[in-house]
């Protein structure tokens, strides 16, 4: 009686079945036969077992996507989307036992396909919808007290910056996409609609209740973005073409959000979370 | 690593008795109405983040619940090295959860290039018991405690294999010291789509080490005149699945067990009831077995 052949080695078999599951087109037929070739033939022919990894493979990645992606799949459509997330994951394998992170090239990969065309809005919109998946998971320090100003010189408070939260995020785009964005949360079941034509400026963040998303005026975000670079009060304010009298109104706003964390002390790297 | 009684849970052991999944959808429901369930598994992966809605959300059940972290990413039989990164995210994890225990899968998932994230089925032969057992080992050192690793639902059998699973199971236990996770819709699953013997792998498998159950619902697909069944956990468990499971509970004693549900995830109430029959069935077996 013959002894069985030596077992195929534990590489080999990795290096097969990785081929078959990432191999598309014409390519796949051959990559499924090589590991088809190490698999029992039980009467149910194994290029249909292989199948299943391959579907699992594909919807797994599809579902992450869609998960961070939401409003972007409705707005292109089930089919569409589909094809989207294949082209994509051809490009952007996942690279992490953590699949929060697949989509994270998603928004710079469609630019550069929608770029100029009259969808081009559709990777600014999904940069929104990156930026809401990325504050959903940042940390989350105690909102300082807008009663920390008051213990800032007067002299000083022009050269202070604000340092904000850590969940933050900011998405500028000369399409409305915040308006898409917000359309989605709410009509689900209903056709997608064009928004109005617009650029809108958002501000994300994630208080301990979940997502909040601001559109703001151009100027304010361009203020917000300064501070969120370590840009000091006058400067930011000067950087985004604001009025000094406006700022009042501008930390106010800030301060109710929760959005800042502490206060940084002027010449120095210096961060106080109470009065300086 | 590799004694067992060397373990500690910093909050006690998860009660012999049944679990949920905890998932996102669910967690306001947990928090507020504190339902009674004897612990809580979550899928550790989904826990990795620096703060966020979800993560406090844990934080506050795990003040009411013991909990188990189910791990789904580190692909430990892969052949690429062991994603060290990730791990340490594991062990961000552990320290932050305090889980009274850390499970894996006996699987594979990653090449140096790409990660499937899937749980890829591994050849049941000495070269792979050992090479499982040594990266079960290095995560055990850098955990510092000792993790379950759990039998997988499977698509098809390799005929590299030489070892049964249970054996392939048991040596990996042997020497890397890890315990098992019993997943029985698993061996459901197996036994439709690969002939598996069920009820010996239960009656096979080092009985000591079994400290943690899985139950779970499956899909039923026709492909050509075979069925195939897919391991989803979108659906009750099934009347074949709870046989198996007081069979394995006559054989094993008390374990805990949960109840998975992750796709098609239904009220929190359908979960109870699902965790409510798991203890009564395990309560009458045990009675019987007395």
């Amino acid at each position: 009686m013959n002894s069985p052949p030596d077992p195929v080695p534990l590489a080999e078999l990795q290096s097969r079945f990785a081929a078959a599951l990432r191999a598309a087109g014409v390519e796949s037929g051959k990559a499924v036969a090589a590991l088809a070739d190490c698999i029992v033939d039980d009467g149910l022919a194994p290029v249909s077992r292989v199948q299943v990894y391959r579907n699992n493979a594909r919807a797994t990645f599809e579902g992450a996507l869609e998960r961070t992606y939401p409003v972007l799949r409705q707005r292109l459509g089930a089919e569409r989307f589909r094809s989207l997330s294949q082209a994509y994951r051809a490009e952007h394998p996942s690279r992490s036992g953590d699949l929060h992170w697949v989509g994270a090239a998603l928004p710079s990969w469609l630019e550069a396909r929608v770029a100029g065309g009259p969808e081009a809005w559709l990777a600014d919109l999904a940069r929104l919808e990156w930026a809401c998946e990325a504050a959903l998971v940042a940390g989350r320090q105690p909102p300082l007290a807008a009663q920390a100003l008051a213990g800032v010189p007067p002299d000083e408070l022009a050269e202070t910056g604000l340092a904000l939260q850590p969940c933050v995020r900011t998405v500028s785009s000369a399409h409305p996409v915040w308006s898409a964005w917000r359309q989605g949360q709410t009509a689900a079941s209903q056709e997608p609609s064009d928004p109005p034509l617009g650029p809108q400026h958002v501000v994300v963040a994630c208080p301990d209740d979940g997502l909040v998303l601001h559109s703001i005026p151009e100027e304010q975000f361009r203020f917000v973005v300064a501070l969120q670079n370590g840009v000091p009060l006058a400067a930011a304010l000067a950087c985004a073409g604001i009025e000094a009298d406006r700022l009042p109104g501008l930390l106010a706003w800030l301060f109710a959000e929760g959005l800042v964390t502490a206060l940084r002390a002027p010449a120095a790297d210096r961060v106080s979370e109470g009065p300086l | 690593m590799g004694d067992a009684a060397a373990v500690r849970f910093p909050c006690g052991p998860i009660p012999a008795r049944a679990g949920i999944g905890l998932r996102s959808m669910h967690h306001d429901a947990v928090v507020e109405a504190l339902p009674p369930v004897g612990w809580l598994e979550v899928h550790t992966e989904n826990y990795f983040h620096d703060g966020g809605p979800h993560l406090r959300a844990l934080e506050r059940a795990r003040e009411r619940y013991p909990i188990s972290l189910h791990g789904v990413g580190l692909g430990l039989g892969s052949v690429a090295p062991l994603d060290r990164a990730h791990l340490e995210r594991v062990k961000r994890a552990v320290r932050r959860f305090e889980p009274a225990l850390v499970s894996e899968h006996a699987c594979w998932g990653r090449t140096a290039d790409e990660h499937f994230n899937d749980l890829l089925p591994l050849p049941y032969t000495e070269e792979a018991v050992e090479h499982l057992a040594g990266r079960v080992r290095e995560v055990q050192d850098v955990l510092g405690r000792q993790i379950l690793i759990e039998n997988l639902s499977s698509y098809f059998a390799y005929s590299a294999s030489r070892l049964t699973e249970w054996d392939f199971l048991a040596a990996v236990v042997e020497r890397s010291g890890c315990a098992l996770l019993l997943d029985i819709n698993n061996l459901y699953v197996n036994a439709v789509n690969l002939g598996l013997d069920a009820r010996r792998f239960i009656a096979s498998v080092p009985r000591a080490a079994v400290q943690e159950i899985h139950l779970a619902g499956h899909r039923r697909n026709r492909v050509g005149a075979r069925d195939l069944l897919i391991d989803d956990h979108g659906s009750a468990v099934c009347q074949e699945v709870w046989a198996l499971y007081e069979f394995a509970i006559a054989r094993l004693g008390a374990v805990p067990t949960l109840i998975e549900w992750d796709t098609d995830v239904p009220a929190l109430d359908v979960l109870l009831a699902e965790a409510l029959e798991a203890d009564r069935r395990r309560k009458r077996i045990l009675e019987l077995a007395a």
